[in-house]
């Protein structure tokens, strides 16, 4: 194939997947997908293979591969044009109830060619907590309704009959009706540039782009590969879960042009819903490894082949039906993100040539509170902070992590505006701002995390409530790199106050400004009713290199615009201040007396 | 003296993993060399930056250079748990 038309057939698929995301956020009416890019679009071959990953959370791309693949296993001789799959079971592909892809067939003149598939969490599942995480499940039949393959449009009709029991099952489904429309649309213009593709360029000259595409895409990181180090690198996340503490351990090992990802002396599954399926923590592994390693390669089933997977069933990893999962996408996958982003760094920290590609571990800990109640209008409200989208950058070798930068596993991840939620949620915020100390120290500092407070405003039943599943409180997760230290770990308190008592800030600017008790909670369903007030921080990225070889008037920077506090240049950093500057002595004898406790010969650093 | 780069802090050369620093020699290289490090370690809820609800039992270990205090690598462990254990291949001892 000449190589100007393979190049514009693979910048017009690249814009199908990019307009079809569009279309999706359009037409959503939900905060957590046209705010928080909740979301995924991607395009794959007529066997279920990936042709084209999209942006959005990127452990769907090839989840979503394998929902493909069951849909033609189970409708083997039932795939016709114009129809429609949902799937949403996580022991056949899916993450967890709540996303729910929704799978097309795309056929040219009677013959399939390709499918294309797009997932968001939609405003219910009908778990027994609202808004699809369930912390309280403890199994499957308890996370809202799941399917391992159902036709809800069938040549380009919609079933009426199906539709209306999935919206029987489900709170607000006039909400989820319009989360499931969105994807409807965003498949139908998925079909309908493609089918224009085909059009143009003839069905075999654009298959056999397809087919160059990936071929490229597998020799290309099998080069990287061979570039790149051999060695055997380790991470092991701590995650915990009602008082209870989980493992995720990871070796990472790169021979030649292969990489060997081995959960072997992972925790065994959980009785709570943390745990994920193997479809799942194959999705987290690529979450990082496709920006990571292939950020010039396109994302296809040519990046998915040098990779291999070992995780043990019955672990927290490779759970077993009935486990429950819905609170995997915030508990073992991101750990299994986390993991792999930190052996990837290590690989990459390892090669000259790469060292500039490295990267601590980002945004470690999302946590998912899904605010339920009755609106400042009435209605029913269900719906999640969009904050836990906001993550830290992990510092990289030559620069500090962006601050609130973002996170690894979806490179279009925001927040929504304070005003956005404001509007669906009778609440309002005190404050939401960087927190300071969060970045991981270094040579290169993480990028700083956030926190906020939320007090009800103009409830009509004087507040709400909101179910909580807020791991990463107990361990820090964003792991440093090189000497680096991790980023602070998350918080997650209830300030409660009797009706009786002061109110809880109505103005306050910080949690010690809130009077009340101070209740740390992680998992659960707590009010948010009265006087309550809510306090979240969240993780800043790991640093990298030593933070007692950080230029100390980068220090004295990071302390005047409040990343950093006085008391950490000096503790961490070895770093005195006088007023906003430098004390150039003080400093070396700090430094000098760190190092000296470090080898034992300092009482105290 | 050709050293080669395999962490953010260490090089390996003439069949040693060393201090990317000082180039103090810590181990055979293709092995283990955490244990050749002056380890020191301190909880994570005494850093600037723990939270309320950090576990008071999880440690940040730092292997240090043993020669000049450099930190090289750190993890974060519970009691009991093995050093993380990262081997970058080398070949012929060098580059």
């Amino acid at each position: 194939m000449d190589p100007i038309t393979f190049s514009i057939i693979r910048h017009r698929l690249f814009r199908v997947v990019e307009e079809a995301v569009i279309t999706l956020k359009h037409v959503s009416g939900s905060a957590i997908t046209n705010e928080g890019h909740d979301l995924m679009v991607s395009l794959y071959r007529a066997d279920g293979s990936l042709l084209m990953g999209g942006v959005g959370f990127l452990h769907h791309l090839t989840s979503a591969s394998e929902a493909c693949k069951a849909i033609i296993r189970r409708f083997e001789g039932d795939i016709e044009e114009g129809d429609i799959f949902l799937l949403n079971d996580p022991y056949t592909a899916a993450l967890h109830t709540s996303d729910i892809y929704l799978v097309s067939p795309i056929h040219h003149e009677g013959r399939l060619i390709a499918w294309s598939a797009c997932f968001v969490h939609v405003f219910d599942i009908g778990a027994m907590n609202p808004g699809g995480f369930a912390p309280d499940a403890q199994d499957i039949f308890t996370e809202g309704f799941s399917s391992p393959g159902i036709k809800v449009v069938s040549r380009g009709r919609l079933r009426q009959d199906v539709w209306d029991t999935i919206l029987n099952m489900v709170r607000g489904p006039e909400m989820v009706a319009l989360d499931l429309r969105s994807m409807i649309a965003c498949n139908n213009v998925a079909r309908e540039r493609m089918l224009a593709l085909v059009q143009k360029y003839g069905v075999e000259t654009v298959d056999e782009a397809c087919r160059l595409l990936i071929e490229q895409s597998e020799r290309r990181l099998r080069e990287r590969l061979t570039e790149l180090p051999d060695g055997r690198w380790q991470s092991r996340q701590y995650l915990e879960a009602k008082g209870e503490t989980y493992r995720v351990v990871l070796t990472m090992t790169k021979e030649a042009d292969r990489l060997i990802f081995d959960f072997t002396g992972s925790s065994p599954q959980s009785p709570y819903s943390v745990n994920c399926t193997k479809w799942a923590s194959l999705g987290g592994l690529f979450a990082p490894l496709f920006p990571l390693l292939c950020y010039d390669i396109v994302w296809n089933e040519g990046v998915i082949k040098p990779i291999t997977m070992i995780a043990p069933e019955g672990s927290i990893v490779n759970c077993t039906r009935p486990a429950p999962v819905s609170v995997a996408t915030v508990g073992a996958i991101q750990s299994v993100n986390n993991a792999a982003c930190a052996t990837i760094g290590k690989l990459l920290a390892a090669s000259e040539r790469y060292a500039e590609e490295a990267t601590s571990v980002w945004h470690a800990n999302h946590f998912a509170i899904f605010m339920f109640g009755r609106n400042q209008r009435g209605g029913l409200s269900i719906g999640i902070l969009t904050e836990t989208f906001a993550g830290a950058g992990g510092a990289r070798t030559f620069a500090d992590g962006v601050d609130v930068g973002g996170e690894i596993p979806n490179p279009i991840s925001r927040m929504a505006n304070v005003e956005t939620i404001e509007a669906t949620f009778p609440i309002r915020y005190l404050f939401r701002r960087r927190l300071v100390d969060s970045g991981g120290p270094g040579l290169y500092r993480g990028g700083t995390g956030m926190e906020l407070a939320i007090v009800p405003h103009d409830a009509p039943d004087g507040g709400l409530h909101y179910v909580i599943s807020g791991k990463g409180a107990k361990f820090p997760q964003s792991d440093g790199l090189g000497g680096g230290l991790p980023g602070a770990p998350n918080d997650y308190v209830w300030v409660h106050t009797p009706a009786e008592g002061a109110d809880a800030g109505r103005f306050a600017l910080a949690l010690d400004a809130m009077p009340g008790e101070k209740q740390p909670v992680a998992w659960g369903v707590y009010p948010l009713m009265g006087k309550d007030g809510l306090y979240v921080r969240w993780n800043g990225g790991g640093g990298i290199g030593d933070p007692l070889a950080r230029e100390p008037a980068a220090v004295a920077k990071d302390v005047v615009t409040g990343a950093v506090s006085t008391e950490a240049a000096a503790a961490v950093y070895g770093v005195e201040l006088a007023g906003t500057a430098v004390d150039v002595a003080g400093t070396e004898r700090r430094r000098t007396a760190a190092r000296r406790w470090r080898l034992g010969r300092e009482a105290a650093e | 003296m050709s050293r080669r780069r395999i962490s953010q802090t260490l090089t390996a050369g003439d069949g040693h993993v060393r201090c990317g620093g000082c180039d103090h020699a810590l181990a055979p290289v293709n092995g283990p060399w955490k244990q050749a490090a002056a380890l020191s370690e301190r909880t994570v809820a005494s850093l600037p930056g723990a939270g309320l609800g950090t576990d008071p039992t999880v440690m940040l270990r730092q292997f240090c250079c043993p020669a000049c205090g450099a930190l090289l690598d750190t993890e974060t462990a519970l009691p009991g748990d093995p050093f993380l254990d990262d081997v970058v291949v080398v070949r012929d001892g060098t580059p």
